[in-house]
């Protein structure tokens, strides 16, 4: 009798390639760098802790919810990483964790666009984010890349508020495994 | 106005290489001075980018200053100087141009391998001289001070000899890099 039955207990069980997968970011296998101009010329640096959840179908993302501590900042200039955590730029003692998560997600010619919120410093603004998701060596890897106005989230405020001498624009690119 | 050196004295060639290059490094050391010691702020960026800035066109004008004593020897010292005085000021001079080109190329390998590029005065990107890297930045800087030290302490033994030769042995060695001519018997 029982035997019988367990054929038809797959009609039950989602078919794993329409399912979706959710995975942990891998924050240990990844990089999030910025760049912003300082006085006409290119600075770079990175955040070194990130992490959050991806879900997809095949190979279609279908959620994104990933964050950032911005006091892991690192820029190789130990002053520098010092003042980014002061109230000025990321006031990390009163905001430890930057967000993104999205709301849709669209498949687009060979990369696919995520909309949702970004969060920094308590202010969330909508962003669309382009990205792709891969397979490689056998890990499922998220990359792309995106450019941010600072200012609307209060990064840089008071006399760093001078976009000539420290640019409105940051570029943002990263890269991450799933587990 | 002769524009050559000549026996007598330095053309207005190298004369305004001398004076233009001289108020600037004042400039730069004071710069320098101040901005080194601001807590990271607008005004230490501000500060900072403009020495760099100066500092690579100060670097820029030696060389060419160089270039054009090379075409253009200065005048010999006059024989009344005791040999070992006329020995260390062409030690002194030729330590100038030393300096002079390696205390920028110094700073401009620490803006380079701290990750601060400089583009010069807003007008064009220059290029990195190294890529990042936090240690040799640390090197870097130490190599600038210790330069720039070693020019200050020349620029003191500098001043202080054409000082003595203006005013206590009047001997007309200060006026070969001055635009008018000495004041006899006064
Ligand atoms: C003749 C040319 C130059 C002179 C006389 C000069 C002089 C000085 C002096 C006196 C200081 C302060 C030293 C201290 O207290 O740390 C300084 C610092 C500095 N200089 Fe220069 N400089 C020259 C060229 C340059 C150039 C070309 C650059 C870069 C492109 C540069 C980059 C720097 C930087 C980044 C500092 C700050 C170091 C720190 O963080 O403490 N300098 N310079």
């Amino acid at each position: 009798m029982t035997r019988r039955l367990i054929p038809l207990l797959f009609l039950f069980v989602p078919v794993p390639a329409s399912a979706d997968d959710c995975r942990a970011v891998d924050g240990a296998r990844g990089s999030v760098s910025f760049e912003v101009r300082q006085a006409g010329s290119p600075f770079r640096g990175m955040f070194r802790g990130f992490g959050g959840e991806i879900c997809f179908t095949q190979d279609r993302v279908t959620r994104i919810d990933v964050w950032l501590h911005p006091a892991t900042v690192d820029t190789g200039l130990p002053e520098v990483d010092a003042a980014l955590k002061e109230t000025e730029f990321f006031a990390v003692k009163e905001f430890p964790r930057l967000a993104f998560a999205s709301t849709s997600v669209e498949a687009r010619e060979g990369r696919q666009l995520a909309h949702g919120a970004l969060h920094i410093k308590g202010k969330g603004h909508n962003l669309d984010v382009p990205f792709r998701l891969q397979q490689e060596e056998g890990r499922w890897v998220v990359s792309g890349s995106l450019t941010l106005d600072r200012l609307r989230y209060g990064i840089g405020t008071g006399e760093w508020s001078d976009t000539r001498w420290l640019g409105a624009e940051v570029k943002v690119v990263f890269r991450a495994a799933l587990r | 106005m002769r524009f050559r050196n000549s026996a007598e004295g330095y053309g207005i060639i190298a004369q305004a290489f001398h004076w233009i290059v001289a108020a600037l490094v004042f400039v730069q050391i004071g710069m320098g001075l101040y901005a080194a010691d601001l807590p990271v702020s607008l005004a230490r960026l501000q500060w900072l980018s403009r020495h760099k800035s100066l500092g690579l066109g100060i670097l820029a004008l030696v060389l060419l200053r160089f270039a054009w004593r090379s075409l253009n020897p200065p005048p010999a010292l006059p024989d009344s100087m005791p040999r070992w005085e006329r020995r260390a000021a062409v030690a002194t001079h030729r330590l100038f141009y030393v300096l002079l080109i390696l205390a920028p190329l110094a700073g401009w390998f620490h803006a380079s391998a701290a990750g601060l590029s400089v583009n010069w005065f807003g007008l064009m990107q220059v290029p990195d001289l190294v890529s990042k890297d936090r240690e040799l930045a640390e090197l870097f800087k130490l190599t600038h001070r210790v330069l720039v030290g070693l020019l200050a302490l020349l620029l003191v033994g500098h001043i202080g000899a054409a000082l003595h030769h203006a005013f206590l042995r009047r001997d007309g060695v200060m006026h070969r890099m001055l635009p008018w001519r000495p004041r006899r018997n006064v």
